[in-house]
C-alpha cells in the first residue's frame, strides 16, 4: 500500500509551497514578507556562512549541559524516592510543588541570579528537563517486578546494590521515556530563554538559535531567515527524536512496548 | 490534596490528613531553608523573604490587579484553547477516519509539528505585533497538534468489532460514526485535552513575557525590569497555581466524561 499512495503525500506540502511561492510574487517588491525562494537562497547562505550551524552547536552544547545536570539529580533523586518510602512521603510535596511552575516564567528570576548568559539558559533548560525524568524514573522503579527485589534480598544483597544492579536496569526502559520527554522540553525552552534572553537582556548577546532568530527579528528584519531558524529548530528535533528512539532500541532490545 | 478525598473509605480519611501533614511538613522545612538562604544572600532584589513574597502577593490580589493580570491571561487561554479544539478534533476525526485525509493533511502536520510554538514567537511577533494575537495564535498553535493526533489515533484504534457488530445490525455509517467510533475515542480525546492544556500554559507565559502588553507573563517581566523581585515570584506563584487548577479540572473532566477509562493519568 506504501507505493501506491506515496505520490498523495507530497500534493498538500508542495501545492502549498507553490502557492506561497505564487502569492510572494504578487507582493510589491519591497516587501520582507518571507517567499519560498528567497527562504531557500537564505538558508544556502547561513549554511554555508556557518552561522546557522555555529548557533545550532552553541544552543545544543547548552540543551547538553542543562540535561545532564537535570538527569544526574533526578535519577539519583528518583531512584531512591521510588525505592525508600520516606524519601518519597517528604520530597515528593516539594517536587511536586515546583512542577506545575512553567521553565519559562523562572526566566526573569534566571536573568537577575545568573545574568543574561550560557548559566541562565542552562539554569531554564536543566529545570524543564528535570521533571518529565525525576516522575518517569520513579514510576520505572516502582514498576520493577517485586520478587526481583525480593529475590536480591533473600540472597543478602545490600539495600544499595539491589537499587544499582536489579532497579535500576528494571526501571531503565521508563526512565528512557523520560529522558525522551525531557529532550523534547528542553529542546523547546532553550529557544525560548534564548529568545527571552535576546529580547529582555538589553541586547547582552549570548548567541544561539533562539537569540539569533530575534536578532533578525529586531536588527536585521530578515523574515527569511527567521524562517531558515524554524526550519532548522524544528529539524533538530526530529534528529534528536530519532537519535534517542534508535538509541533506545540499542541500549534496551527488549523494550518492544516503550517505543 | 482535595483529590485524596474522594477515595472516601473511613481508613483512607486517616491516610488523607498524614498525607496533609506530610505535604504541609514538606513545604514548611522548604520555606525555612529558603529564608535561610535569603538571610545568607540579604539582598531583597535578588532573593526576597518568603513572608514578604506572601505580602506582596496578598496585596497584589486584594488590589485587584492580580485578578486583572489572571483575568487577561485566562481569556486569551481559554480562547485559543477553544480554537485549537474547535479545529482539532475535527481534523483529526477527518483523518482517523479517511485514509485519503490522512495520506494528504498528515505530511503537513508532520512538518510542522516539529516546529515548537515557541519558534515561532519571532515570525508572530512580525506579522501580529505586541498584543493579544500574538499568544492566541501560539497558543492555538501548541494547543491544536494534541487535539488532532489524539483524536485521529483514538478514531484509528476503535475496536474493529465494535464496528462489525453495528454494521451486522444494519447501522448506517453516520450513526456509527457518531455512537461507536467518537465515544470509544473520547478517552483518547480527552488525554489530548490534558497534554494540550499543559503545553498551552506554558506557551502563554513564554508567548506573553516576550509579545503582549498585558497578562501574567507579561507581569513577570514587568517586575523584573523594576526589580521588585517579590512581585515577580508572587507572580510565578500565581501562574503555577492556575496551571496546577487547570490540570486538575482537566482530569475531573476526564473522570467524569469517561468514568470507564483507565488510560494514561485518568488517575492522579
Amino acid at each position: 500500500m506504501s507505493t501506491t499512495r506515496w505520490p498523495r503525500y507530497f500534493i498538500l506540502p508542495v501545492a502549498l509551497i507553490v502557492l506561497w511561492q505564487l502569492w510572494g510574487m504578487t507582493l510589491p517588491a519591497r516587501s520582507r514578507a518571507p517567499v519560498p525562494l528567497d527562504v531557500l537562497a537564505s538558508a544556502v547562505e547561513l549554511v554555508a556562512s556557518g552561522r546557522l550551524p555555529m548557533a545550532i552547536l552553541q544552543s545544543l552544547g547548552r540543551v547538553g549541559l542543562g540535561f545532564l545536570v537535570a538527569g544526574a539529580i533526578a535519577l539519583v533523586l528518583g531512584l531512591l524516592m521510588g525505592f525508600f518510602r520516606p524519601v518519597e512521603r517528604n520530597l515528593d510535596p516539594i517536587i511536586e510543588s515546583f512542577r506545575p511552575v512553567a521553565p519559562i516564567a523562572l526566566l526573569p528570576l534566571a536573568i537577575l541570579w545568573l545574568g543574561t548568559g550560557t548559566p541562565a539558559a542552562v539554569f531554564i533548560v536543566a529545570y524543564a528537563a528535570f521533571f518529565p525524568m525525576i516522575v518517569n524514573t520513579i514510576a520505572g522503579v516502582k514498576g520493577v517486578e517485586r520478587r526481583l527485589v525480593q529475590a536480591a534480598q533473600t540472597l543478602g544483597v545490600p539495600q544499595l546494590t539491589i537499587l544499582r544492579t536489579v532497579v535500576l536496569p528494571a526501571a531503565l526502559p521508563s526512565i528512557f521515556v523520560g529522558v525522551r520527554v525531557a529532550m523534547g522540553l528542553a529542546w523547546m525552552s532553550i529557544i525560548a530563554a534564548e529568545l527571552a534572553v535576546g529580547s529582555k537582556g538589553g541586547g547582552g548577546g549570548s548567541g544561539g538559535v533562539g537569540e539569533m532568530m530575534f536578532v533578525f527579528y529586531a536588527y536585521y528584519i530578515e523574515l527569511d531567515s527567521i524562517v531558515v531558524c524554524m526550519i532548522a529548530v524544528g529539524l533538530v528535533a526530529l534528529a534528536i527524536d530519532h537519535g534517542l528512539r534508535w538509541l533506545q532500541r540499542w541500549l534496551m532490545p527488549w523494550a518492544e512496548q516503550y517505543r | 490534596m482535595a483529590q485524596a478525598a474522594e477515595i472516601g473509605a473511613p481508613p483512607a480519611r486517616q491516610w488523607r490528613q498524614s498525607t496533609v501533614f506530610l505535604y504541609l511538613r514538606s513545604l514548611f522545612a522548604l520555606a525555612i531553608i529558603w529564608s535561610l538562604i535569603a538571610l545568607w544572600v540579604g539582598n531583597h532584589v535578588i532573593l526576597p523573604q518568603p513572608t514578604s513574597v506572601a505580602y506582596e502577593l496578598f496585596r497584589l490580589v486584594i488590589s485587584g490587579e492580580m485578578l486583572v493580570h489572571a483575568a487577561v491571561s485566562l481569556w486569551r487561554l481559554v480562547l485559543s484553547y477553544a480554537l485549537a479544539a474547535l479545529i482539532g478534533i475535527p481534523l483529526g476525526l477527518l483523518m482517523g477516519l479517511w485514509p485519503w485525509a490522512s495520506d494528504l493533511l498528515d505530511p503537513v502536520v508532520e512538518i510542522l509539528r516539529p516546529i515548537s510554538g515557541i519558534a515561532w514567537i519571532p515570525l508572530a511577533l512580525f506579522i501580529f505585533g505586541v498584543g493579544n494575537e500574538l499568544p492566541i495564535f501560539i497558543i492555538t498553535y501548541v494547543a491544536l497538534f494534541p487535539f488532532l493526533l489524539n483524536t485521529m489515533a483514538g478514531v484509528r484504534t476503535t475496536d474493529r468489532t465494535l464496528i462489525r457488530a453495528a454494521r451486522t445490525m444494519g447501522v448506517d455509517q453516520r450513526t456509527i460514526i457518531r455512537h461507536v467510533m467518537i465515544p470509544s475515542a473520547l478517552p483518547q480525546i480527552l488525554t489530548g485535552a490534558r497534554i494540550a492544556g499543559g503545553a498551552a500554559w506554558m506557551s502563554l507565559v513564554a508567548a506573553e513575557l516576550i509579545g503582549a502588553p498585558s497578562g501574567l507573563g507579561f507581569a513577570i517581566e514587568w517586575y523584573r525590569q523594576l526589580l521588585m523581585t517579590p512581585k515577580v515570584i508572587a507572580v510565578i506563584v500565581v501562574i503555577s497555581l492556575l496551571g496546577y487548577l487547570t490540570d486538575r479540572l482537566l482530569r475531573w473532566l476526564q473522570r467524569r466524561l469517561t468514568p470507564w477509562s483507565t488510560g494514561i493519568g485518568a488517575g492522579r
